[in-house]
């Protein structure tokens, strides 16, 4: 029989490690761990501990390809359900494996931007993985609904504030420890109001 | 007659008195940016095997121009597309290629690197990479997040360009607040803001 489907939400917030040492999501945070940054060993070493990784940036990982068979090894083997990756391709096959893919949509200029989301795939599952992050918080309105969801936005999300800003409008944010534990901090404070529309993603139970 | 490009001092001090520069991305938008009081064009898409003409017009009109050579289409971004646009009478050249920058400024002109921020983990390398290649000038992109970012960065001596999403006057002033030397932006309504 099947694994039964259950749906899940994506956390509001990414905690980036580099899969080295134990990260924890702090008590009370909607988070999880993002291994990017590492190699192979680390990730498989990271994936097996008590606080195994929820995402990982697969093109950052020395030693793991970026193709079909690493997807197949970081979603069954290693239970990883949140890919982000470069080619829409790659973002694609883990979301027929029932993942999510965010796939990055490089937000450097307007024209780059529009350019850069000529090759997402649009398909349901694949999500935009916005970098700089920090840009969101520039983008016009139509700019904003042109991506498609869930938007991650990922990379200079260094600042408490810029970060809270960021979920108002992203369904999840990209942040180091120290500002997830200082979003984790202010939690009482911290009602999040812009992820109204965070898509479910698929669960295997 | 061949022409000679200002030295990167003379097109640094244009820029300054001159902040907003026009960034087209098309060809019917030459006439715009040549109307306007933006002190130097950059153009950063395009054919670069046939710049000349574009290239006189923009002198003409009194300005300068800039070619991101890894954008525009029919060259490689290597030494001789960099010959090339020497000979086509560009002021400035534009790269993500560091290694670039020593036979752009051989060429008389202005080297500008193109930097994309992406994470702060990369600031560090990002800025060993200006002092390697001592570009004239600095281009950070997206320049709108510029007033955010330039304190996580190591310092340099650099003159910097904020480009990318800079759409509104307070865009433009909190850039320039940040320490810019000017904007880089396609919206035309801000070409030629805060010249002098």
């Amino acid at each position: 029989m099947p694994p039964e489907i259950v749906p899940a939400r994506l956390p509001a917030v990414l905690i980036a490690s580099d899969g080295r040492h134990p990260v924890y999501t702090p008590p009370g945070l909607d988070a999880g761990v993002l291994i990017r940054d590492t190699d192979l060993a680390a990730l498989v070493h990271r994936a097996g501990s008590d606080c195994p990784p929820l995402a990982v940036d697969i093109d950052s990982v020395a030693g793991l390809g970026s193709d079909d068979a690493a997807v197949d090894f970081v979603t069954s083997r290693l239970g990883i359900r949140v890919v982000l990756a470069r080619r829409p391709q790659i973002a694609a096959r883990v979301s027929d494996r029932g993942h999510l893919g965010l796939v990055h949509v490089f937000g450097y200029d307007s024209t780059g931007m529009a350019r850069s989301l000529e090759s997402h795939p649009r398909t349901p599952g694949v999500g935009s993985l916005l970098s700089p992050g920090l840009v969101i918080l520039h983008l016009r309105p139509d700019e904003l609904v042109d991506l498609p969801r869930p938007i991650v936005a990922y990379g200079l999300i260094d600042d408490v504030e810029d970060a809270r800003a960021c979920l108002e409008l992203a369904d999840a944010i990209v942040v180091r420890p120290a500002i997830a534990a200082k979003l984790a901090a202010q939690l009482e404070e911290f009602v999040p109001t812009g992820s109204g529309r965070r898509e479910a993603i698929p669960e295997t139970s | 007659m061949s022409y000679t490009p200002p030295d990167a001092e003379a097109f640094i001090a244009r820029v300054a008195a001159d902040p907003c520069c026009a960034a087209i991305t098309a060809q019917e938008n030459i006439g715009d940016a040549l109307a306007s009081r933006a002190p130097v064009v950059f153009i950063l898409r395009g054919n670069g095997l046939a710049l000349g003409q574009v290239v006189r017009r923009i002198h003409d009109a009194g300005k300068l121009v800039a070619v991101h050579v890894d954008l525009v289409r029919g060259l490689r971004a290597d030494r001789s597309s960099i010959g090339w646009l020497g000979h086509a009478g560009v002021d400035a050249v534009i790269s993500s290629h560091g290694q670039l920058m020593p036979a752009i400024r051989h060429e008389g002109m202005t080297a500008i690197l193109r930097l994309l921020l992406v994470r702060r983990s990369q600031l560090d390398t990002a800025v060993a990479a200006i002092n390697r290649s001592a570009p004239n000038i600095v281009e950070i992109l997206p320049g709108v997040i510029l007033p955010s970012v330039i304190g996580m960065m190591p310092p340099f001596e650099v003159p910097v360009l904020a480009g990318g999403f800079i759409r509104t006057q307070a865009d433009v002033g909190a850039a320039l607040s940040a320490g810019a030397l000017g904007v880089t932006t396609s919206s035309q309504a801000l070409w030629g803001y805060g010249a002098s």
